[in-house]
């Protein structure tokens, strides 16, 4: 009886004890909520589902989100190696494998539901494709950034450098628009016609494109050899307006390589990777090599600009953005395919929050991430180019207090 | 009867005429999948939903892409835009055939006549309006797209407002959304919106079948013990989980500390999750699949092994049914928006079916297995055969469950203050759950044995009462005499 007792009273002390530090313990907690707080992510090392047909992707250089939430990516079947390309091979020189088609829409479980791409009739497929947009009507646009001329076929031509495709003048100095079915639309700019950075018709390896719904207006991020942002008519592709760096008239003068000790250059240096309108009107632009965002009006007024890992040479930080799906859109998602990891930057004041991703082949990891996307649930995609030629899926698991600058690999391992 | 197609292979018909048919039948066979596929079925389709009572008529307001609607033609211009000046009868055409008559609403138990259409549109997929009721309904009765907008045909959604005429906004309504044919996978997204201001919202694959949005306790329950019953005989883990521990008790009466002890467990995991307190790892459910496999194989391994175990299987059988509760709660997920607001009775009504299932089991299990070890086998080695049965197959379950388990790289969490606090509420409920089955082992020791070998031991009744067994018979705990 007096050992139950014991028992017993065991029992309730330590009940009591725990009850005790668990109210401390959520106090502490409500004053670690309250201070800086961003999205948080995992990879989701499950995401896509593995592709039929033994299809591979080469480097993949462009993602968006649709309305449906279907992911649509676009890669180059053309980087893959000789051996990769073993089942597209007459006769076939193995059981695998092939360059899956250029364009390929993923539903939310990662399933692939669609798939086209390549040239056709009435239309000049890029030598090298670049950057894919779903706009507002459901429409896909892509971009190129092909050298030399279009003679071979995508997946016979030779492993691409990202930064300098092929070799001679820009084939790819034209932007097309698709229906979702891959039916032709629209070509805006022809190849190898450019005539630089203030040619109103042609583009020079256009990166990127963004259509705004309230005027129905293309943005064009004009490119790998002209150092511009463009806007045309979404519908008729009539030539609305451009400027380069500062809102400055563009020029093609050769700024020379980046000197993070210099001052910032008054043009966009090569590639202008990126432009991504804001719900409140405000245009950000990615000057990759520049390792720098500029933000403008929709007129192309110069706002403000902010520089992201000065010291990173070669290929520049700032790759792409993203905004987060909140109607503000607080947070900017940059990534940075040089230092292989994704910034969490405030949008207001473009301060850098935190940071996750690291270099390297596993899930979580990057190898070059190019493209940046973000579905209406929160969640993160992303695509890899050079080598690295995946999408990752990086699922939103709410807000969490920042506790380091830098993440490293978000493995799946806690909820917030 | 002989088709038209034997009747032609008659004598007079040549062997060419036959092979003809053969031929046909065959090209049909092969053309039916490009002809199923030409009418471009598509893959996925989210439909939008509001369901709202207000005095006495009912609005229905849908958001569905136009692309579901197939064998309606709408008109177009251009290389495939949608012509929006002639659009709009095609669109109420597709919105009758295709939704209202598809979808039954019932006013109590019955049926609300054909609603009429008091608007439809054709909006932008990146249209955000379905957000809210109030943003929806503003949108679809406002201005529609312009003429002169170029949007493909396929690419659009299509809005559509239903009118129907209700007895009291206070009634009880069901609705039976038969969606499921727009597309391969139809993904509704419902929000029922009762008179009280409340939004309740419901979110299903397919067809659900009439769904109450606002159902009586009693409603909510029946359907839970359907499920729980049925979730029961569908799931192969737990079915074999059951088999191993039936194969050494055969009675009821012996069973009833081991299930209940297993029912309280998964009871609590259960409600638990359901309340939003387990776990939200991405690991979790392959770890508890895993956990699940694992605890078949170690029953069927004690079950050969015999001894001890077996005696105290009423506490292991507890660790296992925390681990089945988690189980059920990954299946339940997706229907607890059935319970309307009656979320603890659903819970313990599914608990009920899951009894009732497991009793069925029971009740058809025990006998066979007395008629297994009479006739076909010798108790210990039946015991020992079937147990091996049950681990191969739990084995491979593990196995494959693991390897998925695996694919996840373990890091330890950041030791936050908010993780702590979570951690400490779950050692508080360990603790109470420990302290009461050491209760329950004080006050009741003869059904829920601790183990300690003493003269109420259960293996100790039961070998004394193996002496009135035929010789060559074992206990029925499967130890020697």
């Amino acid at each position: 009886m007096k050992r139950n007792l014991y028992i017993g009273l065991v029992f309730s002390t330590l009940l009591i004890a725990l009850g005790v530090a668990s109210t401390m313990l959520e106090k502490r907690a409500a004053v670690e909520a309250a201070g800086v707080q961003a999205p948080h992510f995992e990879v989701d090392p499950m995401w896509p589902k593995p592709l039929p047909n033994h299809w591979l992707l080469g480097m993949t250089i462009g993602v968006s989100v649709d309305a449906q939430d279907h992911i649509w990516i676009i890669h180059r079947g053309g980087s893959l190696e000789r051996m990769e390309n073993y089942l597209a091979a007459n006769p076939p020189a193995s059981e695998c494998c092939m360059a899956a088609p250029p364009v390929l829409e993923f539903d939310e479980e990662g399933n692939l539901i669609g798939h086209w791409g390549g040239p056709g009739q009435g239309y000049d497929w890029p030598v090298s494709n670049h950057g894919i947009t779903v706009d507002y009507k459901g429409n896909v646009w892509i971009g190129g950034n092909g050298r030399g001329a279009a003679v071979a076929p995508p997946t016979q031509a030779a492993a691409l450098n990202e930064s300098q495709p092929g070799g001679g003048p820009f084939n790819d100095n034209m932007v097309l628009k698709f229906t979702q079915d891959g039916k032709f639309l629209m070509q805006i700019g022809h190849p190898g016609q450019s005539k630089g950075s203030n040619d109103l018709e042609n583009l020079k390896g256009p990166a990127k494109m963004f259509v705004d719904k309230d005027a129905n207006e293309l943005y064009v991020a004009d490119g790998y050899g002209n150092h511009r942002i463009i806007v045309f008519d979404a519908d008729s592709g009539k030539y609305k307006r451009h400027w380069g760096a500062y809102g400055h008239k563009p020029d093609d003068i050769s700024l020379g390589p980046y000197n993070p000790d210099a001052p910032p250059a008054p043009q966009f240096r090569n590639p202008v990777h990126c432009t991504e309108l804001a719900n409140d009107g405000l245009l950000y632009v990615c000057d990759r090599v520049n390792d720098r965002i500029q933000v403008f009006k929709k007129d192309g007024t110069f706002v403000k600009e902010t520089i992201i890992a000065k010291r990173t040479l070669g290929d520049g930080s700032v790759w792409d953005i993203a905004f987060s799906k909140d109607p503000q859109q607080k947070y900017i998602f940059l990534a940075d395919g040089s230092n292989e990891k994704v910034y969490i930057i405030l949008r207001d004041t473009l301060e850098i929050l935190t940071s996750f991703g690291d270099g390297g082949r596993q899930p979580g990891e990057f190898y070059a991430v190019h493209s940046i996307a973000t579905d209406s649930k929160g969640n993160i995609f992303t695509t890899e180019t050079y080598r690295g030629q995946r999408v990752q899926k990086f699922a939103y698991k709410g807000m969490a207090p920042v506790t380091k600058k830098d993440q490293g690999v978000v493995w799946p391992k806690k909820a917030s | 009867m002989k088709s038209p197609a034997f009747n032609f292979s008659s004598a007079a018909c040549s062997k060419g005429a036959r092979h003809l048919w053969i031929v046909i039948f065959i090209a049909a066979l092969v053309a039916l999948p490009h002809a199923l596929l030409a009418h471009d079925i598509p893959n996925d389709v989210t439909v939008q939903a509001f369901v709202k009572p207000e005095g006495q008529k009912l609005h229905l307001l849908l958001r569905v892409p136009l692309n579901a609607m197939r064998d309606t033609e709408f008109p177009e211009r251009g290389t495939g835009y949608l012509d929006l000046a002639r659009v709009d009868a095609s669109l109420r055409e597709a919105a009758m055939v295709w939704i209202a008559d598809a979808v039954e609403i019932y006013e109590n138990e019955a049926r609300l006549p054909n609603p009429q259409i008091l608007d439809v549109r054709a909006s932008f997929p990146s249209d955000k309006s379905f957000a809210s009721y109030d943003a929806a309904y503003t949108h679809v009765t406002g201005p529609s797209l312009s003429n002169d907008v170029q949007v493909y045909w396929n690419q659009v959604m299509l809005d559509v407002l239903f009118e129907y005429p209700i007895h009291s906004d206070l009634s009880r309504f069901s609705i039976h959304p038969g969606l499921a044919r727009l597309g391969l996978q139809v993904i509704t997204a419902l929000r029922f919106l009762p008179p009280d201001g409340a939004v309740r919202a419901f979110e299903f694959v397919g067809d659900p079948g009439l769904v109450r949005l606002d159902p009586q306790w009693y409603q909510a329950a029946l359907n839970f013990v359907k499920l729980g019953f049925f979730h029961i005989l569908d799931g192969t883990d737990h079915l074999l989980f059951l088999f191993c521990l039936v194969i050494p008790f055969r009675s009821l009466r012996k069973l009833i500390p081991v299930v209940t002890s297993f029912t309280v467990a998964h009871s609590i995991t259960l409600i638990a999750s359901a309340y939003n307190l387990a776990p939200d790892f991405l690991w979790f459910p392959p770890l508890i699949e895993t956990l699940i496999a694992m605890s078949i194989v170690y029953m069927a391994l004690e079950n050969i092994v015999g001894g001890i175990g077996v005696q105290r299987r009423w506490m292991i059988t507890f660790g296992f049914g925390l681990v089945h509760g988690f189980g059920f709660s990954f299946a339940l997920r997706q229907t607890l928006q059935f319970a309307g607001s009656h979320l603890l009775t659903s819970l313990l009504s599914f608990n009920i079916g899951v009894e009732l299932g497991q009793l069925l089991v029971l009740v058809l299990l025990i006998p066979l297995l007395h008629v297994f070890f009479r006739y076909a086998v010798a108790e210990r080695m039946g015991t020992i055969i079937l147990s091996a049965l049950v681990a191969h197959t739990g084995w491979h379950w593990m196995l494959d469950r693991g390897a998925r388990l695996a694919q996840f790289r373990f890091v330890w969490p950041a030791l936050t203050a908010a993780m702590l606090a979570s951690a400490m509420h779950w050692l508080m409920a360990m603790l109470i759950v420990a302290a009461l089955m050491w209760y329950v082992a004080k006050r009741w020791p003869l059904k829920f044995p601790l183990g300690q070998a003493s003269s109420r031991d259960p293996l100790k009744i039961s070998t004394a009462q193996v002496h009135s067994v035929p010789q060559g018979l074992e206990t029925e705990t499967g130890g020697e005499i």
